[in-house]
């Protein structure tokens, strides 16, 4: 068992890299057994991921036109 | 050609492969810059001056990054200049880390209906919280959280120290998510 405690606040504002140090830290390690069992952490997450997901699907449209004015703009819309 | 080719062909002066990286990178510069700026206009002026930037530079540019890095680098320098002339963001910075990370957020988002928003409802509730976000912590959530840098790789582009990338992710994380919960809240 881990000696280690962590409260929900710990958990939510420390980032446990996948780096092997990082993650083996007792910290990390107290973090990933409080994960594990703690449902408002889970849900913590999973809103987390899901706020990522949501933002990476906000991309914009690269119209046409503003490729052709970059081209002008760069003096390259002779090229091709 | 390949694209380490495309950039010695370019660095020496061959305009054909100059047009084929930025064609390559237009789309890629430009959504960043919209993350990052929030504004149609002014993402195309920053795509434009990263690009200028980059037929400058590309002398410089040793091949040790990606030039996806390299750029990246340029475009989140000129998006941050252009950031810092208006100062109308303030939100992130004024809350202390107990308010961002209060328990009273853990709300169980499988009961909030997410799934039964129109998207364009959702896109909204997301652009607005967005939209309060400092361009510093914009930047910090979007290279790492969307563009999956690793923290290293962001501190060295944003030259800020590890820790600073983190608490700037960590605060920026909270942020967006306390404001989604808010909005389905009211
Ligand atoms: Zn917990």
């Amino acid at each position: 068992m881990n000696e280690e405690k962590v409260s929900c606040k710990d958990v939510m504002s420390h980032i446990c890299e996948s780096l092997s140090e990082e993650m083996d830290s007792p910290k990390c390690v107290a973090i990933k057994d409080h994960l594990e069992n703690c449902e408002g952490c889970k849900s913590y997450f999973t809103s987390v991921e899901m706020t990522i997901d949501l933002y990476k699907k906000c991309t914009e449209t690269f119209p046409d036109d503003v490729h052709k004015k970059l081209m002008a703009f760069l003096e390259l819309n002779d090229e091709k | 050609m390949n694209e380490e080719q495309l950039i010695a062909s370019a660095k020496n002066g061959d305009r054909k492969a100059l047009a084929e990286l930025v064609k390559n990178y237009g789309q890629t510069v430009y959504s960043f810059a919209f993350k990052v700026c929030r504004d149609r206009e002014k993402a195309e002026n920053m795509m434009q001056e990263t690009f200028y930037s980059m037929i400058k530079s590309l002398h410089q540019f040793d091949g040790n990054s990606k030039l996806s890095t390299w750029l990246y680098r340029i475009v989140v320098n000129h998006c941050l200049m252009e950031a810092r002339k208006s100062s109308r963001y303030t939100f992130v910075e004024q809350e202390t880390d107990d308010s961002l990370f209060d328990e009273k957020y853990i709300a169980d988002w499988s009961t909030l209906p997410i799934k039964n928003l129109e998207t364009k409802e959702l896109r909204n509730i997301l652009d607005s919280a967005i939209d309060k976000l400092q361009p510093e912590y914009r930047v910090v959530f979007t290279l790492r959280d969307v563009e999956e840098y690793s923290t290293e790789e962001t501190a060295k582009m944003l030259e800020l120290s590890v820790p600073a990338v983190k608490s700037r992710l960590h605060r920026a994380r909270a942020f967006l998510r306390n404001e989604i919960t808010k909005a389905f809240q009211e």
